[in-house]
């Protein structure tokens, strides 16, 4: 199912005073791949992927999956996001989270915790249904937010930088888990973030995107072979495109910050 | 040497321990002997041992126990009132942005009101009988229960509804599974608000209206008109221990029913 967004914009704010989030931004994301958007802060990467899954509207251009346009369609039944602050329920053991698709749907109770229970075993929260999120640690909760949305088995997975609160070791492992669950299903990745290692590392493509207005500055293909590890991050390959991605970053870091002074001054 | 400084350690924590204990005893003493050397009539300020003694008759003659009861039926039946109707209003005025709009200037107008000045009012339609201090009480308490509940449903985070609309949850499904439950501990906190005025109220209607003749209120001033220091008193601490009590109870019930919303569970 290819995503292909064209001339896609997105504007904030009224006449007086506005905010030009995507400029427009064409691309487009190939079926089954695993595709990374970077960029530096509020370049429009988590809005683009907010509007692919219809959780926002746009202001121009148009979205397309799977070859149909998605102006007027009951948005979001082709993607699942994973968000950045997971937005687990509180409230809510951890079955039930991970279950609240299908409960929502009208699955019953004993058909929907058999999925959850499977799911929660293949992400390593076997024993921890019975928990609420507050209770687990950063990890843990990822794997709560992950599984959530897996058990969708919607075909787009849209994820908004998750692993960006964890600490340098858990960050490394979900990297690696998230990288076989991609690597066994059939899934089409857009994964959100602002780390040069982690979108190399898991991505097939690496979207460069410019400081505001959000524009696409450069697509590096990432020919790394699968599975990945975290091995790879040493070859000689991998150094070669995190330059080539650094080199890209800090002309838009440094253009954003010459854009904040501009302001402040 | 050290173990000098760790015993000296656990004196410090059995005084921190202590201390509110000692406190008490300490003023208690203090008040026992001023009333004793300086032969302090009762009718202006009785011994602590003089309450006691009352106490304890009040208690065995069934008057207190009496007073009580009925003063926590009255308690009870407003605050039932008071939290249905504010939690049902509360909530319309959430989930319908015109509730809220229709319903705003009455509480603009009449939550700011001194309820005690519709005593007048209520016992000309109502006489001095129940349903007059229910009413007075569930007035009360129905402006911190509604205006608590609507805030709490104001301030749901939406990332929680995003999510919840994602995982294809429908409009009623997300103020049903979302919207409410989050709501939950706000909610809580204006049932311990709407508590709190219900008990003011039902005491000071007890004490107004001359054909009243239970209650903690009556008791209070009954026993005042007759100058029976030692009762006034007695009454007091019964009223502060009941006070208490519900306070205590009903943040028990909190951390039952919303266990989430507290760190330590």
């Amino acid at each position: 199912m290819d995503i292909v967004v064209d001339n896609l914009s997105q504007v904030f704010g009224d006449s007086s005073h506005q905010v030009v989030a995507l400029d427009r931004v064409s691309h487009r994301f190939p079926s089954q791949r695993f595709s990374c958007i970077l960029g530096p802060s509020g370049c429009g990467k988590s809005t683009m992927i907010q509007i692919v899954g219809g959780i926002e509207p746009f202001t121009g251009g148009s979205v397309t999956i799977g070859g149909q346009d998605q102006a007027g369609q009951p948005l979001g039944s082709h993607s699942v996001m994973m968000w950045q602050h997971l937005n687990l329920f509180p409230w809510r053991t951890v079955i039930d989270n991970v279950a609240f698709g299908l409960e929502m749907q009208g699955v019953g109770k004993s058909e929907r915790y058999e999925k959850a229970t499977r799911l929660l075993a293949s992400v390593g929260l076997r024993g921890f249904e019975r928990h609420r999120p507050p209770q687990l640690s950063g990890g843990m909760r990822q794997r709560v937010a992950l599984a959530r949305a897996l058990i969708m088995e919607r075909p787009i997975m849209l994820m908004d930088e998750p692993f960006g609160a964890l600490d340098a070791q858990t960050k490394i492992v979900m990297q690696e888990e998230l990288a076989r669950i991609y690597e066994r299903s059939k899934m089409t990745v857009l994964f959100v973030t602002h780390a040069i290692d982690e979108a190399i590392l898991l991505g097939d493509e690496v979207v460069v995107m410019t400081a505001r207005p959000g524009r696409i500055k450069e697509v590096i293909k990432v020919d790394l072979p699968r599975p990945r590890s975290q091995d790879m991050v040493n070859t000689p390959e991998f150094g070669r495109l995190y330059d080539r991605a650094l080199h890209l970053i800090r002309e838009e870091v440094l253009s954003s910050m010459r854009q904040q002074e501009e302001m402040a001054g | 040497m050290s173990g000098g400084g760790k015993s000296g350690n656990r004196v410090t924590a059995a005084l921190y321990w202590l201390a509110p204990y000692l406190v008490i005893a300490a003023f208690l003493l203090v008040w026992e002997l001023t009333v004793r050397i300086r032969d302090i009539p009762p009718i202006y300020l009785p011994a602590p041992s003089a309450i006691v003694k009352y106490l304890i008759e009040m208690t065995l003659d069934g008057s207190m126990p009496y007073h009580l009861s009925i003063t926590f039926l009255r308690i009870m039946a407003g605050f039932l009132v008071a939290g249905f109707f504010g939690i049902l209003v509360g909530i319309a005025m959430g989930m319908s942005a015109l509730i809220a709009r229709i319903v705003d200037p009455w509480i603009a107008a009449l939550y700011p009101l001194p309820k005690i000045s519709l005593i007048p009012l209520l016992i000309i339609w109502l006489g001095t009988g129940e349903s007059y201090k229910i009413v007075i009480s569930a007035v009360t308490a129905f402006f911190p229960v509604a205006i608590s509940t609507f805030a709490a449903i104001r301030q749901v985070d939406s990332g929680l509804m995003k999510a919840a609309k994602d995982l294809g949850a429908n409009a009623r499904q997300v103020q049903f599974n979302v919207v409410i439950p989050a709501a939950l501990p706000g909610i809580f906190s204006g049932l311990q608000l709407g508590m709190g005025v219900t008990i003011i109220m039902i005491v000071a209607a007890e004490m107004i209206g001359g054909t009243s003749d239970s209650g903690m209120g009556y008791l209070l001033i009954h026993a005042g008109q007759v100058l029976e220091t030692e009762k006034v008193f007695a009454g007091l601490i019964v009223l502060a221990i009941f006070g208490a009590v519900i306070t205590y109870g009903q943040k028990r019930i909190d951390r039952l029913i919303a266990p989430w919303a507290h760190r330590d569970h």
